[in-house]
Parts: structure tokens; C-alpha cells; sequence
């Protein structure tokens, strides 16, 4: 189960899901660019 | 503080990593402009390029690893101190130093094509004055900000329990920015040669317009 039950829980998640949406949104968003430019 | 310092292991790594990248972005900056100066040579012409587009891929990245910084360090201050930001020395100059590198990245989208090179490489150079500012900025003014992890005197360090889990999480955030970095540069390069053959195929087709 989530921990959601206090702040400093809650801002835990939160921060993780910072962490992983924009590390990995910036890795989805380069896949695109590299298949957008030909060789 | 509970689960909650379960954030370090995350902000501490792209933290110092938001301090690694400007410096490559700062090399190959000069590179370029050292290089571009000696075009005459078509060798340092196609060096230059790439330093530039290594320059971009760098600026990018910190982009992305300080905005990491910043989301991770504003939810552990709210948390912890009970507000998301303060102007301490720390913050504000960590905040400069995520502007200065939005900025450097706007200046490339929106400066006339055969200016922003040069305009982003001198950015570039005067950017990187903050690096050190910020770094030093814990050690020179104790505010808000907690006092530095390494090398910071006799009272810094950490539970020696926790450098397991800081030494990896530095290692894999580490190379998955190396990865990005690499892949960004790909692009960038492909984009140029891309941008050199339309320029080359719309001369060839001029005489047959005429």
C-alpha cells in the first residue's frame, strides 16, 4: 500500500514520482527525436 | 524524519550531478569557440560542430538533472521545514543556476540561426560563474540549507549505513546521464547533417529553378 497516511509520506511519493517523470519522460521524449531524424 | 529521508538517496545524486554537467557544457563551449576560430581548416569547422552540439546535450541535461534538484529539494523542505522555499544562499543561488541554464537553452530556440552558436558558447562561459558560487555557497553562508554532506569539516558525513545506498544511486544516476547525454549529442549531430544536406540539395535544385 501506498504510504499516504502523514505529509512527510505523502511528499515521499511524490518526490519519487518527480524523480522518475521527469528522468524518464526526458528519455521517452529523446526515443521520439531519434526516430524523427533519418540517418 | 523517518521514510522521509528516503529522498537524499534521489536529491543528494542529481544534485551533484546538476554540478557535473555545466563544467562539460563549459569545455565544450570554449572548444567551439577555440575551434571556430581556426575554421579555415574544414577539420575544425566539423569539430566546432560537434562541440556545439556537445555543448547543447550538456546544457540539456543539467536542465533536466536541476529541475530534479529543485522538485526533490522544495517536497523534502515542505515536509521537513514546513514551507517550499526560502531565499537561503543555497536555494537562491541553486535557482540562478537552473534560470541560467533555462535561459541558455531559450536563447538557442528563439537567436537568428547563424548567431546562436556563438551568443550560447559566451553564455555559456558567464553561466558558469555560479557553479562554484552555489557549490560553495553551504560552506560560506550557514542559513537553511543543512550543512554539506562531503567534505565539509569535522561536524559534515553521514551514518556510514547510508553511503551503500548514496554510492549506487550516484553510480546509476550517473549513467543514465552519460546514456542521455550520448543519445542527446546522436541527435544533435543527425539534426546537423540533416540541416547541411537540405542546405547542399537546395543549391544542386537552384540552376534547374532557373
Amino acid at each position: 500500500m501506498i504510504p499516504f497516511h502523514t505529509l512527510s509520506q505523502r511528499h515521499l511519493v511524490f518526490a519519487y514520482c518527480a524523480v522518475w517523470l521527469l528522468q524518464f519522460g526526458y528519455g521517452v521524449w529523446l526515443a521520439v527525436q531519434w526516430r524523427k531524424t533519418r540517418r | 524524519m523517518g521514510n522521509l529521508q528516503r529522498i537524499f538517496y534521489y536529491h543528494l545524486p542529481q544534485v551533484i550531478l546538476s554540478f557535473v554537467f555545466p563544467y562539460l557544457n563549459l569545455g565544450a563551449s570554449l572548444l567551439y569557440l577555440f575551434w571556430r576560430s581556426r575554421s579555415l581548416n574544414p577539420k575544425n569547422g566539423e569539430r566546432a560542430l560537434a562541440a556545439d552540439a556537445f555543448a547543447l546535450a550538456s546544457a540539456e541535461v543539467t536542465v533536466l538533472y536541476a529541475s530534479v534538484g529543485l522538485a526533490t529539494g522544495m517536497l523534502w523542505g515542505r515536509a521537513a521545514w514546513g514551507i517550499w522555499w526560502t531565499w537561503d544562499a543555497r536555494l537562491t543561488t541553486y535557482l540562478l543556476l537552473w534560470l541560467l541554464y533555462v535561459s541558455y537553452l531559450l536563447l538557442r530556440q528563439f537567436s537568428a540561426a547563424g548567431q546562436t552558436a556563438v551568443l550560447s558558447a559566451v553564455l555559456a562561459i558567464f553561466a558558469a560563474v555560479d557553479i562554484p558560487i552555489c557549490y560553495m555557497s553551504i560552506r560560506w553562508w550557514r542559513t537553511q540549507h543543512p550543512a554539506p554532506v562531503f567534505a565539509g569539516g569535522a561536524d559534515s558525513g553521514i551514518d556510514p549505513g547510508m553511503y551503500p545506498a548514496v554510492w549506487w544511486n550516484m553510480a546509476a544516476w550517473a549513467m543514465w546521464g552519460v546514456f542521455v547525454l550520448g543519445l542527446r549529442y546522436a541527435i544533435e549531430r543527425r539534426r546537423q547533417r540533416q540541416s547541411e544536406d537540405d542546405a547542399l540539395g537546395s543549391l544542386s535544385a537552384a540552376p534547374e529553378a532557373q
